[in-house]
């Protein structure tokens, strides 16, 4: 498998790290603690298209966001995570 | 107080032993120089401050820094791409230090002095790209890595920053890489282990290739 980081271009699957999940939004100071718990805890076992964040460690060291099919492992999209580098604040 | 005296020695001082090493019988296809004694600050953009901290990089070496993964010279340095929005300055000299660079850099970037972090080691030689395709997962070819291309990638399991310098006279290319001191020796065995069968021509030196 390889994934094409969009700062460094195509690379083999050894140079980046896998985190998991994209999805998860940490709650609200507030929130409750089922919410809490889910968000902690519970995953989805995803069979197809899945939003996962992997890390280039081996590389530029940007964190990513994935869009891999589960199945076949085809990547549909890459894109540097929330807050890489300097210039996308939050993005 | 007691009083120290630092004195800096080079991460390879044991596992470099200048020489012809390997192959015996053929002119040497590795020229392996470990270059000592540089200046090298990493410089990353505080959040937000992209912009800014390109424009100060353009006014203080007078060529806008890199964006892209390539290494770029001015007069006196290198500016070697890292990372989005983060570069090394590598220099001699004291021409580009902390200190001058915290002045005109520090509004808008956080630096870091690496220069007794990292090793500085030049690959050469009609077999260097043969010897570095061993190793290397990215395109080492002629097309896919011209002059001042530069990668943030792992060599043997080792984060490196590669880059290729200038064509030495004779026309071979030349490859820098920069790797941590502490992986520098263990780096440097794999790479004479895999430079071996071409004959291995070692050396050191205190001038940039
Ligand atoms: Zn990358």
């Amino acid at each position: 498998m390889r994934i094409v980081c969009p700062f460094c271009g195509e690379r083999e699957l050894g140079e980046f790290t896998y985190l998991g999940d994209a999805k998860p939004v940490r709650p609200a100071a507030s929130a409750s603690e089922d919410e809490v718990f889910d968000y902690v805890y519970l995953r989805d076992n995803v069979a197809g298209q899945m939003s996962e964040y992997w890390y280039h460690g081996g590389g530029c060291r940007a964190w990513l966001k994935v869009t891999r099919n589960t199945l076949t492992h085809e990547i549909s999209a890459v894109e540097p995570a929330a807050g890489v580098g300097a210039r996308k604040v939050g993005a | 107080m007691a009083e120290f005296s630092w004195v800096s020695r080079s991460p390879l001082e044991q596992g470099l032993v200048t020489g012809v090493h390997g192959a015996r019988g053929i002119k040497a296809g590795v020229l392996l120089t470990e270059i000592r004694n540089f200046d090298l600050i990493q410089v990353m953009a505080r959040r937000g401050k992209g912009v800014q901290m390109a424009s100060a990089a353009e006014a203080r070496f007078g060529v806008a820094a890199p964006d892209v993964p390539k290494a770029i010279q001015t007069a006196d340095a290198s500016l070697i791409w890292s990372g989005p929005d983060q570069y090394f300055v590598l220099s001699k000299g004291s021409k580009h230090t902390m200190d001058t660079l915290t002045r005109a850099l520090s509004q808008s970037a956080s630096l870091s002095d690496q220069s007794h972090a990292r090793a500085l080691i030049g690959v050469s030689g009609t077999k260097a790209r043969a010897m570095l395709a061993k190793l290397s997962s990215i395109d080492l070819h002629p097309q896919a890595l011209p002059i001042g291309t530069a990668a943030a990638t792992s060599i043997d399991h080792t984060s490196v920053n590669l880059w290729r310098g200038n064509d030495r006279p004779d026309g071979q290319a030349v490859f820098n890489l920069l790797v941590f001191a502490t992986f520098a020796e263990s780096l440097w065995h794999t790479m004479l282990d895999a430079a071996a069968e071409y004959g291995v021509d070692i050396r050191h030196s205190e001038e940039f290739a």
